[in-house]
């Protein structure tokens, strides 16, 4: 055993680039995957924390205000809840902070303990006097409200101003940054003056003794249906929605991780094979020696995985821990929403379990062509300095020399093909980082595209917010009246129940020209007319529903004749979630007091959207919140954008190390080759352009392997993605790529192939013959 | 030899030493990195066009280097180069390289051929780092030398002596206006050996200018018309022998080659 340690340390010592080029690849692989560990392992747990800790309710339901508050305290009953809170009165509340509008459901409630949704405050104090407002955490972070702001109400005519006295995490709501309205309370006595006729409404918590699971959520929902007046629930949120809203930007993160942590051990692994298999070929004459001095089979395997396993090793004992240490950012960005504070935690079984796989993978990857040094009979070892070739170059030296390239090009590709399974391990890693590359930049660039056609991008210029207090045909005369305006689409927001599906949906009332704003349909068309309706896939997939199908919809207690004429692809209604569009003139006969919550204004083409914005926001700088239609918030997409793209950047790296490895294996084996053509008058020029050749074949090689496979893997993902907001792909998403990005991304990997060769391809250029020819 | 490669070999040529001098060696002295002595101490010595030289000489002596500082494939520690009229020293890598391909044939004791290429291939590189196709010459030159049968075989498949002549072709492809060989049958049996060297023998008579460093006396006189002893980095014996195929006893004599016996 002494006798192999020392044989592994000294031959390690020689082939310190190599033992690098391990180091460097296992180190990327190993910090990913155990990110990517870290995550799965550790994200639920702080909600789940939370929920339990706060008594969280497994469902909230909102019910409008005529129903009887005695009558909904004999629901929890109705439904089996082993506890509830409420029934709170609730109301939709806007408010001004900072020149910018908001709307929260504020809620009445003088205590914020109880038997169920608790709420726990992490800044301040729960409000004490009538002109005090608590909001959420989740809430305050996002937009930059702190403790002691006055908030002025702007939904209820007498304007009152509340004090912000404290912070709260309410466990049942969905978190602001993905994109739900946020609650906030008042204390009993300071509700009244918050309300104008009609908008009250009631909200009930219910939990039950065991985790209810969605088929039983919705009997519970049927249930209280049945036994109150129709259109008596108008919303309702369950805990498992709530979950995975919460946890929707880490899955999408952790999905993205556990791909790239794959390929980069894949890479990793096709890396380490090809160093074994290159240093057994080249240290032939060594392995006979060792052998007659005695080495069982056993033993040289064992020498040369060592070899391997130490610098495997050392990466591990850096990059677990520093992948650890990374990974708590983003855990900790999980329990600060929840108001928790964070604890960093390390799991030691963790770490081995990263550990263990590394060695693992590693130890298969280096024992597969260990194997073949073990087997060799010493008497012919000897007698060979390295392997004998194999004889797969010469097809494509005549392809080469057909093509009239210059010779020393034409070596250099029969070199990359002169070993079949290096050239092959070669290329995987090559393909594997192009893919990579090409697939990260497809997923960031269609999130962009996305979210630009979710905020109308380019369609609209600006949005114009109206209080219910406002009169919509003031707000569209004063819209009309500016100069610039050349389009105005405005949008209710309206809830319409339909049979089959627990939730009422969520529905956007259009009037004006809605096919402007450009919604992109997967299937169908967009309405044209009274009774068509657009929804997305989720809805048409969980009420059995075609296009062309009709169905009956309810509002305000009138039955509307509906039909799915498009569907539209949709991420706003979030997982599971439902969504439907379509006009004024559907809805408007059933609800009188349809009033548009806002507007969305085209101006005309070069109009200075700034001073629109300004002057609009003067005429009516109460009732009216103007903004420039922005891209809005994206540090979402950024992060996930920044965290694909990086980790695209070390699989290509890892990729790079891969060329660079075969290279450097290539050149060592072949320095008496070189040194052969140089006597025979190969210039160093030559020479580099030999080695630069072989480096740009594989790489070339692999490009084209990776730019259909790397296309063909974004769509499969994307594919996942669409689906997780009920979605069908649509083909223009397909096709993120250009033509010549296609091109260029492989040129681009072969440049980088050959600038990394420029150090073996110098080291072969510089050789001294002499030297090389006498230690033969 | 082609009158474009002739008129270049000589161009330069100095007035002093006659007419058909190629090669000059003024004064040289190498010591290799870590070597106590030189490998070789102050030589200098010159060769003729057309002729065929041996270099002779115990294990260590130095004609390894000698024949290499020739080739240009290593720089002498002091002392001047020149063949053709072309001093190498004012040579950088890339001019000494190109140097090589068009003026000399190099034949290594161990054949050295590439071994994915096969013959044919290998014989056609040097021509090929020029830019020439020389496919019709190189078939001619196996031919010539007796080995049209393997051309499409890879050295591995070769007896040593087939792989040495493939060696030989690949040396002569570029007409080159030295051929240089370092114990070119030192790793062949005494049969082919002799078979090598008759071969030699015959493109010498044909008009190729050789350097050839042998350790076996009786090849040597054979064809050599003048062989140089090298003892300790020092040409000790430089005989001109007035027709080939003397006795090798007599030349042994003259050559001091029993001091190392
Ligand atoms: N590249 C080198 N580095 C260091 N020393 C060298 C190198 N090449 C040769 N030598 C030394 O220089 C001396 C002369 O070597 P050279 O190879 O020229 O001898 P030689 O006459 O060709 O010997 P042989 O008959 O064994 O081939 C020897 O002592 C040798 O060890
Ligand atoms: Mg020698």
């Amino acid at each position: 055993m002494k006798a192999v340690l020392l044989k592994a340390i000294r031959d390690l010592r020689r082939r310190r680039l190599q033992a690098a080029v391990v180091f460097v690849t296992t180190l990327l692989a190993v910090g990913t995957g155990t990110i990517a560990l870290t995550l799965i392992a550790q994200t639920s747990d702080p909600y789940q924390t939370a929920f339990e800790a706060q008594k969280g309710a497994h469902l909230v339901v909102d019910f409008d205000g005529r129903v009887d508050p005695g009558t909904l305290a004999g629901t929890p009953a109705l439904i089996g809840a082993s506890a509830f809170a409420g029934p709170y009165r609730a109301t939709d509340m806007q408010f001004q902070s900072g020149g910018h509008k908001y709307t929260v459901t504020a809620i009445a409630r003088d205590n914020p303990g109880g038997d169920v949704g608790q709420l726990r405050i992490t800044g301040g104090r729960w409000p004490s006097s009538g002109t005090e407002i608590a909001l959420t955490r989740s809430f305050v972070d996002l937009n930059h409200v702190v403790i002691g702001d006055k908030l002025k109400v702007l939904s209820v005519p007498q304007a009152p101003v509340l004090t912000v006295v404290g912070l709260v995490v309410d466990i049942d709501e969905l978190r602001a940054d993905v994109g739900g309205q946020q609650h906030a309370w008042v204390i009993e006595s300071a509700f009244a003056p918050l309300t104008t006729k009609n908008s009250t409404f009631y909200q009930m918590d219910y939990r039950f003794a065991s985790d209810p699971t969605s088929p039983q959520m919705q009997t519970y929902l049927d249930k209280l249906r049945a036994s109150l007046p129709p259109d008596s629930i108008t919303s309702s949120i369950s805990y498992i929605f709530a979950r995975t809203v919460f946890h929707i930007s880490t899955q999408i993160l952790i999905g993205v991780l556990v791909a790239f942590s794959v390929f980069a051990l894949a890479a990793t692994a096709a890396i380490v094979a090809n160093l074994v298999t290159g240093i057994v070929i080249s240290a032939y004459r060594e392995i006979g020696i060792m052998k007659a001095v005695g080495f069982t089979p056993a033993q040289v395997i064992g020498v040369f995985v060592l070899q391997i396993l130490v610098p495997t090793a050392a990466a591990c004992v850096i990059g677990i821990p520093a992948a650890m240490v990374l990974s708590q950012p983003l855990l900790a960005s999980n329990s600060q929403a929840l108001g928790l504070a964070y604890q960093a935690t390390y799991s030691p079984g963790l770490g081995l379990l990263a550990l263990a796989g590394a060695l693992v993978i590693v130890t298969v990857a280096a024992v597969i062509p260990a194997f073949r040094a073990g087997r060799l009979r010493p008497a012919i070892v000897i007698a060979n300095a390295s392997a004998p070739r194999g004889q797969s170059g010469r097809w494509i030296r005549t392809l080469a020399s057909l093509a009239r390239l210059p010779r020393p090009v034409v070596l250099g590709l029969g070199d990359a093909a002169a070993r079949p399974v290096r050239a092959i391990l070669t290329v995987l890693a090559v393909v594997l980082g192009v893919a990579t590359v090409i697939v990260a930049l497809g997923e960031t660039r269609t999130f962009n595209e996305i979210y630009s056609y979710e905020g109308h991008v380019g369609k609209v210029d600006v949005v114009v917010a109206k209080t219910p207090a406002f009169a919509d045909a003031d707000a569209t005369q004063l819209i009309d009246l500016q100069p610039e305006t050349t389009r105005v689409v405005a949008q209710a927001n309206t809830n319409i129940t339909a049979h089959g599906i627990a939730d009422p949906i969520n529905t956007l009332t259009f009037r004006g020209d809605s096919g402007a704003l450009g919604y992109l349909l997967t299937s169908g068309r967009w309405f044209s007319g009274p009774g068509e309706v657009v929804a997305n896939g989720g809805f048409v997939h969980d009420a059995h529903l075609n296009l062309g199908d009709t169905f009956t919809g309810t509002v305000n207690g009138a039955a509307l004749k509906l039909r799915i004429v498009g569907v539209v692809y949709d991420f706003t209604a979030g997982p599971g979630g439902h969504i439907m569009m379509l006009d004024w003139s559907t809805v408007a006969p059933a609800v009188p007091d349809l009033s548009p919550s806002s507007y969305m204004v085209t101006l005309k083409p070069g109009s200075n959207v700034g001073a629109y914005v300004k002057r609009l926001a003067a005429a009516q700088p109460d009732l009216l919140d103007v903004q420039a239609a922005s891209t809005g918030n994206t540090a979402f997409l950024s992060v996930i954008a920044a965290v694909l793209l990086g980790i695209a950047g070390l699989i290509a790296l890892i990729a790079v190390a891969g060329i660079f490895n075969t290279l450097l294996l290539t050149t060592r084996e072949r320095v008496r080759d070189t040194a052969t053509l140089k006597t025979l008058g190969m210039s160093p020029r030559q020479v580099i352009g030999m080695v630069a050749a072989s480096a740009g074949f594989l790489a070339l090689l692999g490009g084209l392997v990776a730019v259909p496979a790397g296309v063909e893997l974004y769509r499969l993902l994307f594919d996942q993605l669409s689906a997780l907001g009920g979605n069908v792909t649509p083909p223009v998403f397909y096709d993120v790529y250009a033509t010549w990005e296609l091109i260029a991304i492989p040129v681009a990997g072969v440049v980088v192939a050959i600038a990394a060769a420029m150090i073996p391809a110098r080291w072969a250029a510089r050789t001294n013959v002499v030297e090389v020819l006498h230690s033969e | 030899m082609d009158g474009r490669t002739f008129f270049r070999a000589f161009r330069d040529r100095g007035g002093k030493s006659g007419v058909s001098e190629l090669v000059r060696l003024t004064d040289v002295t190498k010591v290799y990195q870590g070597g106590i002595t030189g490998a070789l101490n102050g030589v200098s010595v010159s060769v003729e066009k057309g002729e065929f030289t041996a270099i002779m000489g115990p294990s260590g002596s130095g004609k390894s280097t000698l024949l290499n500082m020739v080739a240009g494939l290593d720089r002498p520690t002091s002392g001047g180069v020149a063949v053709g009229g072309t001093d190498l020293g004012k040579l950088g890598e890339a001019g000494l390289a190109r140097f090589r391909r068009d003026h000399i044939g190099f034949v290594f004791q161990f054949f050295y051929l590439l071994p994915n290429l096969t013959a044919l291939e290998n014989v056609l590189i040097p021509a090929q780092l020029k830019g020439n196709a020389a496919t019709g010459r190189a078939r001619a030159l196996l031919e010539r030398l007796g080995i049209k049968d393997v051309e499409d075989k890879y050295p591995a498949r070769m007896s040593g002596g087939q792989q040495q002549r493939v060696a030989i072709a690949r040396a002569l492809i570029n007409n080159p206006t030295l051929l240089l060989a370092d114990e070119p049958t030192g790793a062949l049996d005494t049969h082919t050996g002799e078979q090598v060297m008759e071969l030699l023998g015959q493109v010498h008579r044909d008009g190729q200018t050789i350097l050839l460093v042998t350790h076996d006396a009786k090849l040597a006189t054979r064809h050599a018309a003048r062989v140089i002893s090298v003892m300790d980095g020092k040409i000790v014996d430089d005989a001109r022998l007035e027709s080939p195929e003397r006795a090798p006893s007599d030349v042994i004599r003259v050559r001091g080659e029993e001091v190392s016996r």
